[in-house]
């Protein structure tokens, strides 16, 4: 049992940690410090970046031109990026649409699109759920039918991430009805200028525009845009779930996040105290937390071990997305309550008190969406409980 | 970076795996607790002869070289079969603390007591200290101590001859002191109970006992800081027990919520059951992976490092593998909570080791305090 990084991973830390000082543009770190995510353009110009240094597909295999590194090395990387204060690239290309082109596409496909994913220059958003098919996506009754060499697409997505900034959608469609509901699922890819595609706003609880509604009427998707077969649409996604488990904790960020936490604490003053941190309830509440992230931690080393022995994710993986979204929400929370009065404006441009105070209930309130995407922490639950229990 | 177990270490998790289950059982357990005296000569002579008693010294003491993951191994096992054997208050503690202390006199002690020739037990405790033994009361002076420890491990009333020793941490000339103090001595009092876990401890008066300068064992900062060790190495070693027993009460709940039929069907069918049963089983997990941190870092050298660490990992065990007792017992239903089942005995176990040495609140503000020595550190 050994708990360090090796020196040679402690020299790649070191080489990415020089290299997000030198290369993450100044207003991303600010906005992070702030606690203000990105808009279309900024993120877009820091994953081009990312994709300039070969660093925006991590988890590829080198034979599609990611950077060929091991679990561990994919988590030295997120830590650094994190900590440096930049967010995650967007998962939709890089960690979805791309791991399933090159494990299931046809050649044409992949040489079509991956080139666009890997840097950074061609956004995709996914198109998973409907108004009926939230938790029970096998429901789902978006419906392509076949007319010669194109699908006929109608139907309606919903709760589709960046469908606003996206070129292009994978979704999952019905080719069939008449099998059993999972079977006669397909997975096609849809660009978003086509004709009949209508999008719909749907402003989130942080004030921000993630989510839409995503109209299909009649969309004409040629047939070459299937990925393999019609009715693999179900394995595909299942595949999705298990592909990367290296980061699905959030470690790195909920690190970052209880630093900045208690970083603002401390540059904040606070009635008869030098600062907010002398008051003893923040510093137990952190505390909490910062052990809270350790349990976490270490479970997350042991899946990032296991990946790296070559062993299939064992049962030490299974909680990563139910304990990580939950600490994610706590720090958040924390975040907010511990900033009293300061965390109640909204759009103040004028500081009051700290900042990152002000910008609290953001994240927070954006926050309270990662227990329920990717599969709701009760599906999670069930899941575990038929697979790992057996019950 | 990684979390395997050498074969030798798997070896010795198996052999004591197969030794608890063959010699300890749930009755076995329910005997003990009604002896008056509760270590089983047999049993204790075996896991001598297993090499348990050398496991974490140096050879040079006669012992196996063993590291803190050894033990961590050896006391996940002793916690799953629900054993009260004492092996962490009178082997793990009294032969580190003689380590640590690391003179002529404690190595001769401490290779008898790997060759089972002596028995050490631990007065740190006292009345009005809380978890905080680092300013006892009890005094020597002019080679007379007075005073009185409690809560140590396993003394009998009637076990009051040379070969049960008591080390005691003192003030002396307003500053610490480890004394050796034989039962046999004249002014030596215990009385003895049973605390919640069902094991047997005294309270040890000593009136004008005589202590000459050679039982004195280490005094000043030597002593503070062996004393300090002691103490993380047995937290360590009692989260393992904790996370053998947290996982024993769970794989019997799954089983049991396999097996129990309400409304016509297994409860384990029930979502709210399975939801339960998935908390417990990721906490588990949770527990593992603190588990081995603590014992990887639990013996860095440097204090701070292994101070928060320890701490760090002791107020999730008591707040975690505590909730996993709970909610255990709520799975079991009315059968739970009676001690005609083994998992209300498990949850006093945990319950126990969660407030011994330390609870959550202890290791929280303990843990505050390294983060800030950290910080003014750096």
């Amino acid at each position: 049992m050994n708990l360090d990084f090796t020196e040679a991973e402690r020299a790649f830390q070191q080489d990415v940690r020089q290299w997000m000082a030198a290369n993450i543009p100044p207003e991303v770190t600010e906005r992070t410090a702030r606690g203000e995510m990105l808009d279309k353009a900024l993120q877009q110009r820091w994953e081009k970046k990312l994709g300039s240094k070969g660093w925006l597909a991590v988890t590829w295999p080198d034979a599609y031109g990611g950077p060929g590194w091991n679990a561990t090395q994919r988590y030295i990387f997120d830590l650094e990026r994190a900590s440096a204060g930049a967010p995650a690239a967007s998962p939709f290309g890089v960690s979805m649409v791309g791991p399933v082109l090159y494990s299931f596409g046809s050649e044409a496909q992949k040489s079509h699109y991956l080139p666009s994913i890997l840097d950074g220059s061609t956004l995709w958003c996914q198109g998973y759920s409907e108004p009926n098919a939230g938790s029970d996506l096998a429901s789902l009754k978006t419906k392509a039918v076949r007319d010669g060499d194109h699908y006929l697409v109608n139907g309606q997505k919903i709760w589709t991430t960046q469908a606003h900034w996206a070129d292009m959608i994978f979704c999952l469609v019905r080719t069939d009805s008449e099998v059993k509901a999972q079977r006669g699922i397909s997975f096609l890819l849809i660009d978003m200028k086509t004709p009949g595609i209508e999008i719909r706003p749907i402003r989130s609880i942080d004030g921000h525009h993630h989510l839409n509604e995503v109209f299909f009427n009649d969309v004409k998707v040629p047939v070459e845009n299937l990925v393999g077969e019609e009715g693999m649409g179900w394995t595909i996604a299942k595949f999705l779930l298990t592909h990367e488990r290296t980061t699905i904790a959030g470690v790195a960020d909920t690190k970052r996040e209880l630093e900045r936490l208690k970083k603002t604490l401390k540059s904040t003053p606070s009635g008869m105290n030098a600062s907010r941190w002398d008051d003893a309830d923040c510093q137990r509440r952190v505390a909490e937390l910062e052990i809270e992230l350790t349990a976490l931690e270490y479970t997350n080393f042991r899946t990032v071990a296991a990946t790296d022995e070559g062993r299939p994710f064992g049962p030490e993986s299974s909680g990563l997305k139910i304990k990580g979204t939950e600490l994610q929400q706590k720090v958040s929370q924390a975040f907010v309550e511990l900033g009293g009065p300061l965390s109640l404006t909204w759009d103040n441009d004028d500081e009051i008190g700290s900042t990152a105070f002000n910008r609290a209930t953001r994240r927070y309130n954006f926050l309270r969406a990662c227990t329920i995407y990717g599969g709701t922490n009760e599906i999670q639950k069930n899941v575990i409980a038929k697979m790992l229990l057996d019950l | 970076m990684d979390f395997k177990f050498t074969s030798e270490q798997s070896q010795l998790e198996d052999s004591a795996r197969r030794f608890l289950k063959d010699q300890y059982s749930f009755d076995t357990y329910l005997q003990q607790l009604d002896a008056d005296d509760q270590i089983d000569n047999a049993r204790w002579q075996q896991m001598a002869e297993l090499g348990w008693f050398g496991l974490p010294f140096a050879e040079s003491t006669g012992g196996y070289d063993g590291s803190l993951v050894d033990t961590c191994l050896v006391t996940k096992e002793i916690g799953a079969a629900l054993s009260i054997d004492p092996y962490i208050d009178r082997v793990l503690m009294p032969g580190k603390l003689l380590e640590y202390v690391d003179t002529d006199a404690s190595k001769t002690l401490l290779s008898a007591l790997i060759e089972g020739d002596t028995s050490i037990a631990l007065g740190l405790y006292e009345e009005s200290a809380h978890y905080d033994v680092s300013a006892p009361v009890s005094t020597l002076k002019n080679g007379r101590l007075n005073g009185k420890k409690h809560f140590v491990s396993h003394i009998n009333d009637d076990k009051h001859d040379n070969k049960n020793k008591v080390i005691a941490l003192v003030t002396h000339n307003g500053e610490h002191a480890l004394v050796l103090v034989s039962l046999a001595q004249p002014g030596v009092a215990t009385q003895s109970y049973r605390m919640l876990n069902g094991t047997r401890a005294s309270s040890i008066t000593f009136s004008d006992t005589e202590v000459t300068d050679k039982a004195i064992l280490a005094r000043g900062q030597a002593a503070h800081d062996a004393v300090e060790k002691v103490l993380d190495y047995s937290r360590v070693t009692e989260c393992a027990y904790m996370y053998g027993a947290a996982k024993a009460v769970y794989e019997k709940t799954l089983e049991y919520a396999r097996m129990r039929r309400q409304f016509g069907t297994s409860i384990g069918s029930f979502q709210v059951i399975q939801h339960y049963l998935v908390d417990m089983f990721i906490d588990l997990q949770q527990l593992e992976s603190m588990l081995w941190m603590m014992a990887v870092k639990g013996e860095s050298t440097d204090a701070i490092t292994r101070k928060k660490a320890v701490s760090c990992g002791k107020n999730y065990f008591a707040k975690t593998a505590v909730l996993i007792a709970q909610q255990a017992i709520q799975i079991h239903g009315g059968i739970g909570v009676t001690e005609e089942l083994d998992i209300g005995h498990h949850f006093r176990q945990i319950t126990h080791l969660s407030l011994s040495n330390g609870d959550a609140n202890f290791h929280l503000q303990r843990y505050i305090q390294c983060d800030q020595q950290e910080a003014s550190n750096d």
